[in-house]
């Protein structure tokens, strides 16, 4: 219900938004990708005939950068998977009532939040050996695999964040009305505060798979055969025509764009719903 | 029951680990597959299809393998600084990756005699920048591939400022682009640019520094694969398979195949 007055303190507090530069918006993106992959097209289709126009090269290489893309979400995908199971223990761990516990699990929590994700993922393909003798299976342990559990490894560190941070901010009264109704603890971290975290955590949890999706990437560097590592080695295939630079580095961008932005978009949904104040 | 259990534990690890130091040649046979490792982005000796697989002419030499010992082949993609790690680690049987034979290598990995091939270090360059010795490059940029050897030599021995690249494709563009005056590259490589009509304003100026040969390797111990490997290549030579390869992959026959072809025939 809004009041028809002239008073300055009647009316709602405006809120800032911050606004993009020139305001341009994020799908802009789009038409710019668009653009380096054709771009250079419409240079090269009048300097050389005979060779083939970036645009023909790049479609006779989509189909396996594509593959290589869907390689890149399986990481993603487990090592949030991993990163979410391992990191709310973790972060539970943060709100123990057992003292060791709670440091622990903040000591870990701090280290693996503040490494650098490369450094981390470094850790992972050079220290873990590529199959293991366990009881004389041999179990191997491919460099996907490995990179997962790089991967995995800042993700749980911002879950365990995440958790404990959703639980800190409900207020106590939802502990106190518990303990006042004979709840146990685990019975009140359960059934009363988890279900109410829940919401709280979803979007800062799918802003960090976003990033994670993205930090993807990283794994071309310890030798992956990810969608990087197949743009250089396509690259390198087509005899390093620098005019091809640009095309295949704006379809990555694009696909992980277009995989990106609707989760970015529903992020912003979810958190406009959940919001305190609407 | 648990030491049973632990009893049975242990002759079971005691077995894979006589398994595993067996006769790799044995254990290929058993598996039914070769398992090569290979350059993958280093075009002609190791690149990729459309499909995805790895071709060129040193995964055509990793075939003439397989198909001695009657084995299927598999190709794993390396990259110079994982490529004994792989070998020593025994995710590949036999690794064929463009390496240069040093003296260091050959303490962590088994390289048999004779070599299989052998590339110097030039640079391709503007023509109107008339390079004319190794010298006229102190002070000047340079543009290498991350991880080779001889930007050090070039940095080192005749001052050049290397900005190494990921792939010969950012180096490519960063030499169009005027980044640096000189990219350090394999002569053999270098020489096909060159004679591409793009590349018709550049030049190979210089002499060819660092004329190495280059040595596929097998694990440390493997003496019989080597043995068999040393009478392939050997084989290569007498055949002028390599100078076949060559020429089907768009190579100028090199000096050093023609000569061991001739020493060998």
């Amino acid at each position: 219900m809004t009041y028809k007055t002239d008073l300055p303190v009647m009316l709602p507090m405006k809120r800032r938004e911050a606004e993009p530069f020139l305001s341009l918006k994020m799908w802009y993106i789009l038409p710019i990708a668009l653009l380096a992959i054709l771009g250079p097209n419409l240079v090269v289709a009048q300097s050389t005939p005979e060779s083939q126009s970036p645009i023909a090269v790049l479609l006779n290489w989509a189909p396996l950068l594509l593959k290589g893309f869907i390689f890149n979400l399986v990481i993603s995908v487990s090592a949030m998977a991993l990163g979410t199971f391992v990191g709310a223990i973790l972060g539970l761990g943060q709100i123990s009532l057992f003292a060791p516990t709670r440091h622990s699990s903040w000591f870990v929590t701090q280290f693996f939040r503040n490494a650098p994700w490369l450094v981390l993922l470094f850790f992972a393909m050079f220290l873990l050996p590529f199959e293991i003798n366990l009881f004389g299976f041999k179990i191997p342990f491919p460099d996907w695999f490995k990179a997962i559990l790089g991967l995995s490894l800042p993700v749980m560190a911002n879950v365990s964040e995440i958790v404990r941070g959703a639980v800190r901010s409900l207020p106590s009264g939802q502990w106190e009305a518990a303990e006042s109704l004979a709840y146990t603890r685990l019975q009140t971290l359960w059934l009363i505060i988890l279900p109410q975290c829940v919401k709280r955590m979803l979007p800062p949890w799918m802003n960090l798979y976003s990033i994670l999706t993205m930090a993807t990437v990283l794994a071309s560097i310890v030798g992956v055969n990810e969608v990087m590592t197949l743009t250089g080695q396509a690259l390198a295939s087509e005899g390093g025509r620098p005019d091809l630079l640009a095309p295949f580095y704006g379809f990555v961008l694009l696909l992980f764009f277009i995989y990106c932005y609707p989760i970015a978009k529903f992020t912003v949904w979810l958190e406009t719903k959940y919001a305190v104040i609407s | 029951m648990n030491l049973k259990t632990l009893a049975t534990t242990l002759v079971v690890s005691a077995l894979s680990i006589s398994a595993a130091s067996a006769d790799i040649l044995d254990t290929i046979k058993e598996r039914g597959k070769l398992i090569v490792g290979t350059k993958a982005d280093y075009k002609p000796y190791g690149f990729l299809d459309t499909s995805g697989a790895i071709i060129g002419i040193e995964p055509d030499l990793a075939r003439d393998v397989a198909e001695k010992l009657g084995v299927e082949i598999e190709f794993v993609p390396v990259v110079s600084s994982n490529r004994m790690q792989f070998l020593e680690q025994g995710k590949i049987d036999l690794m064929i990756a463009t390496m240069t034979d040093k003296p260091d290598r050959r303490e962590i990995v088994l390289i048999p005699d004779p070599n299989y091939y052998s590339s110097g270090t030039n640079i391709l360059a503007l023509k109107s920048l008339g390079l004319k010795e190794w010298e006229d490059l102190r002070g000047k940029p340079v543009c290498g591939i991350q991880g080779a050897f001889y930007n050090k030599a070039t940095s080192q021995n005749y001052g050049a400022e290397i900005v190494a690249f990921k792939g010969t494709a950012e180096a490519y563009s960063a030499l169009k682009g005027g980044n640096c005056a000189a990219f350090v590259y394999d002569d053999s490589a270098i020489v096909a640019k060159a004679a591409e009509p793009e590349w018709a304003e550049y030049e190979m100026p210089l002499q060819t520094i660092d004329d190495a040969p280059w040595g596929l390797a097998v694990a440390l111990g493997e003496d019989n694969f080597a043995q068999l490997m040393s009478d392939m290549i050997i084989d290569w030579h007498k055949t002028g398979r390599i100078l076949e390869l060559e020429t089907k992959w768009g190579v100028t026959n090199t000096p050093f195949a023609q000569a061991m072809h001739d020493k060998y025939k």
